[in-house]
């Protein structure tokens, strides 16, 4: 077994997927079918189970309640960033004790943490079933303006996955670590990822083998997802207009018109106009055709914020638009026609959309982990911190300590005292953002300086260092100078989950780790096999004729094979080879009916039909 | 005596932690390329293994620091000792904060001044003789221009500014060389680092002022 493992994954908004670093280059982690994206979403079935991924989303519109997605915008956050959000997400959010976000599925409530981990584990068990080895460690790749909070939820979903987080990267330097790493001449790059949530442009100078970050910009609530609302405000309007105001929406309608204005968006990248049709009940249906240019209208301001966002990156690097060398496009989001046309005008040149928008982070993520394998010692890359960091000083104002884009690891100290005489504690509220007063920046959370020694007033000098590490993510220490001793000073962080609860989920996780593997992979396997069988009986209705005899008896017996196996077998492992074989024989049925697929996506489905 | 004199090499044990061998820098040992924990106490000029003075060449700052950096970054460490990680950890930090601060005039001015025991800004904020007033007359000049949205006036006043702060970072420089050539007189030299300080706050100012254009 090679100790020195590391997976590179990409946790996305949408979809995640796995890749590792073969003797050709990278290469992304796929399953038998060639898919590498597993859907970011989480179902709970009545009975308990777990599903993740394509089964899971399958259902989401039948149990719209316990299936949840998008769970990473929901990372590291307080329930007061989210109030625009809560009123789209058809599964219940709620507050916890200390602000942050709970998400309640039939009553057990789940930190967005744990239900980062769930899809994080399923990646990890794809990989490991992939490359038939255990895996330990890995690096997670985030937005580049993550904060803090966000970040260190991200490292806590990954420990509680039952993987050692060797790295935290961004998104887009992962993408130009991909992009970057056999390309010989100097350049500089600008790397606009608009995600599925999220969004990100980062410039960076690559020379000599040294990448190195020199801005970063972005939003963390911005994505595909908001395109999609305004798809879906826009049927929802028009429904009410039509069938009354008074009309209401409940869960599985929200889940499915999601899911319609998703397939409506994707198609109108490709096509003028998509038709989607909604069945209301009573016999009443709404039938509308949007084209581009109306999608184009509404989309268009949530373009130009990530245009506004490039000229802040441009800006903080000291260049003009002109002198970046090349534009990388990453996220599905790239694939949007008025995406790439405002991308070209800003920068004035074509921007390069040769690799696979979805894949290149996790591409860029394997890179990453191979040099902190110490088998790839030629690489070195210096990213920055996004979001200046600083403490709240009196009056309420933000005192900057590290300035944004600064590269990282730096640090930063500060002499803190005290005001009472005898005073033992000292607390200090940590803050990260550009604005001037401390309400308008994101809290870090309160520390606290404890066990000082009691002095008079003002007498104690407590050296505070602020050191963002590799990762972004801040470390607070603290010393006592005036007593001579130097007193180590104790501190407390107040934000997240605390270093108990996430050892509790790790333990817990742990208890339930094999049987919950086995379990867990027997589950998603029979639903996968079901939903295999299901599609394959439906396509020898639609198609059954395009198979040779002999394809055909090779089908017929891969079939039986798989439905004794669904019944009698308790070994994921044979499961999943027969599931395999049934795929593998049904080739020539998939192929048939691709064109018709293509065809239909996004036109004229009625709510059943998903 | 001030430390300008010393050469770099002085001022950090002279043998590895590790191997006890010479070292002739403070970071990276010569024989066994391990890393010493004396690089964080060490200013930033001896860390880079650069003379400490003003003018410096950019790209060997550039070309030190990364060559120690390739050595001290965390991302080539991650098997190591926890103990281990967190010296690299923060020596990296520090580099990282050695790069930034050198490779900015006015950064590196205010930092070499402080390593030669010169005053604060918090300490003396006197500026040049007739500086103010023609602040002044600039900032006047700036609002008329901003309210009248003149273009063409704007960039005017930027240009001037640029060249003014250009100016005082050339005077710097030649008061920083003055200095080192008047090592006789404590008192002369003290009048050196008291007319940098004054400079530096002007550059200060100056850069406000363009910050907001």
């Amino acid at each position: 077994m090679d100790e020195t493992f590391i997976l590179g994954i990409d946790l996305g908004t949408t979809n995640s997927l796995a890749a590792w670093l073969t003797q050709d280059g990278p290469e992304v982690i796929r399953d038998a079918g060639g898919g590498a994206l597993v859907p970011s979403v989480v179902a709970f079935s009545p009975d308990g189970s777990v599903t993740v991924g394509a089964p899971a989303r399958a259902h989401a519109v039948e149990n719209p309640l316990a299936t949840v997605y998008s769970v990473k915008r929901l990372m590291g956050r307080g329930i007061g960033d989210i109030r625009g959000d809560m009123t789209f997400l058809p599964y219940a959010v709620e507050p916890a004790d200390d602000g942050t976000i709970r998400v309640n599925v039939q009553g057990r409530r789940f930190s967005p943490q744990e239900l980062s981990a769930i899809i994080l584990r399923d990646v990890k068990s794809r990989a490991e079933a992939a490359l038939d080895r255990s895996i330990t460690q890995a690096v997670i790749t985030v937005p580049a303006y993550f904060d803090d909070a966000q970040r260190q939820a991200t490292r806590d979903a990954g420990r509680i996955a039952g993987l050692d987080v060797k790295r935290i990267v961004n998104e887009p330097t992962a993408a130009a670590l991909a992009y970057g790493l056999d390309r010989k001449e100097d350049a500089r790059i600008a790397v606009y990822d608009f995600g599925g949530g999220t969004f990100d442009v980062s410039i960076l100078s690559v020379a000599g083998g040294v990448f190195q970050v020199l801005s970063t910009n972005g939003d963390t609530q911005l994505g595909g997802d908001d395109l999609d609302r305004e798809l879906i405000d826009l049927i929802t309007s028009e429904i009410r207009e039509e069938f009354g105001q008074e009309l209401s929406f409940p869960p599985a309608t929200r889940q499915a018109l999601r899911a319609f204005a998703e397939a409506a968006k994707i198609r109108l990248s490709e096509f003028d106009s998509a038709t989607v049709e909604v069945a209301l009940g009573k016999g009443r249906t709404f039938r509308r055709t949007i084209t581009r240019r109306e999608f184009e209208q509404r989309a268009g301001r949530w373009v130009e914020h990530t245009i506004e966002h490039c000229r802040r990156a441009l800006a903080d690097a000291a260049l003009q638009p002109g002198d970046v060398d090349e534009v990388v496009m990453v996220g599905g989001s790239t694939r949007i026609p008025l995406v790439q046309k405002r991308v070209g005008e800003l920068f004035g040149r074509t921007p390069y959309t040769a690799i696979n928008p979805d894949e290149v982070v996790a591409l860029g993520a394997a890179v990453q982990a191979v040099i902190l394998a110490g088998t790839h010692r030629d690489t070195l890359l210096l990213d920055v911190t996004p979001l200046s960091l600083g403490i709240e000083t009196l009056g309420g104002a933000m005192g900057k300590l590290i300035m944004r884009n600064t590269t990282i690891p730096c640090q930063a100290a500060e002499d803190f005292t005290t005001y009472v005489d005898g005073q033992t504690s000292v607390d200090i509220h940590v803050l990260q953002g550009e604005r001037e007063l401390a309400k308008d920046c994101r809290s870090l959370g309160k520390f606290q300086l404890r066990d000082i020694p009691p002095m008079p007033a003002s007498m104690p000098r407590i050296h505070v260092t602020f050191l963002l590490d590799a990762n972004g993510i801040l470390n607070v220490s603290a010393r006592e100078q005036r007593s001579g001793q130097e007193a180590s000073v104790q501190i407390t962080a107040a934000r997240g989950l605390s270093k108990e609860q996430v050892d509790t989920m790790v333990n817990e996780s742990y208890v339930h780790a094999v049987e919950d593997m086995t379990a867990h992979r027997l589950i998603d396997l029979r639903n996968e096999s079901a939903r295999i069988l299901g599609a394959i009986e439906k396509a020898l209705h639609r198609a059954g004729d395009v198979m040779s005899d002999a394809q055909r008896r090779l089908l017929d017996s891969a079939v039986n094979t798989l439905r004794e196996k669904m019944d009698g077998c308790d070994d994921p492992d044979e499961l999943y080879a027969a599931m395999a074989a049934a795929n593998d024989a049904a080739d020539p049925l998939t192929r048939a009916q691709l064109d018709e697929v293509i065809r239909k996506t996004a036109k004229g489905k009625k709510l059943d039909d998903f | 005596m001030s430390a300008v004199d010393k050469s770099p090499g002085q001022v950090f044990p002279a043998k590895c932690n590790h191997c006890s061998k010479p070292m002739s820098a403070p970071l990276v040992c010569d024989y066994c390329h391990a890393l010493n924990p004396s690089a964080e106490v060490v200013d930033y000029f001896t860390l880079l293994s650069l003379p400490r003075i003003y003018e410096i060449d950019p790209r060997l700052l550039r070309d030190r620091y990364l060559a120690l950096s390739r050595h001290a970054h965390p991302d080539f460490h991650g098997d190591d000792t926890p103990e281990v990680q967190q010296l690299h950890l923060r020596v990296s930090a520090n580099l990282n904060d050695a790069y930034r601060t050198l490779s900015d005039p006015a950064d590196r001015a205010a930092y070499l001044l402080n390593l030669l025991g010169g005053k604060t800004s918090a300490r003396d904020k006197s500026v040049p003789n007739g500086f103010l007033g023609t602040m002044m007359m600039m900032q006047e000049e700036l609002a008329d221009a901003r309210e009248n949205d003149d273009k063409g006036e704007l960039e005017r006043i930027r240009n001037v500014l640029t060249c003014q702060h250009d100016g005082l970072l050339n005077r710097v420089a030649s008061l920083f060389a003055e200095y080192s050539q008047a090592v006789a007189c404590e008192a002369v030299r003290n009048d050196f680092l008291d007319e940098i300080r004054k400079q530096l706050n002007a550059v200060s100012y100056v850069k406000k002022l363009l910050s907001l254009l």
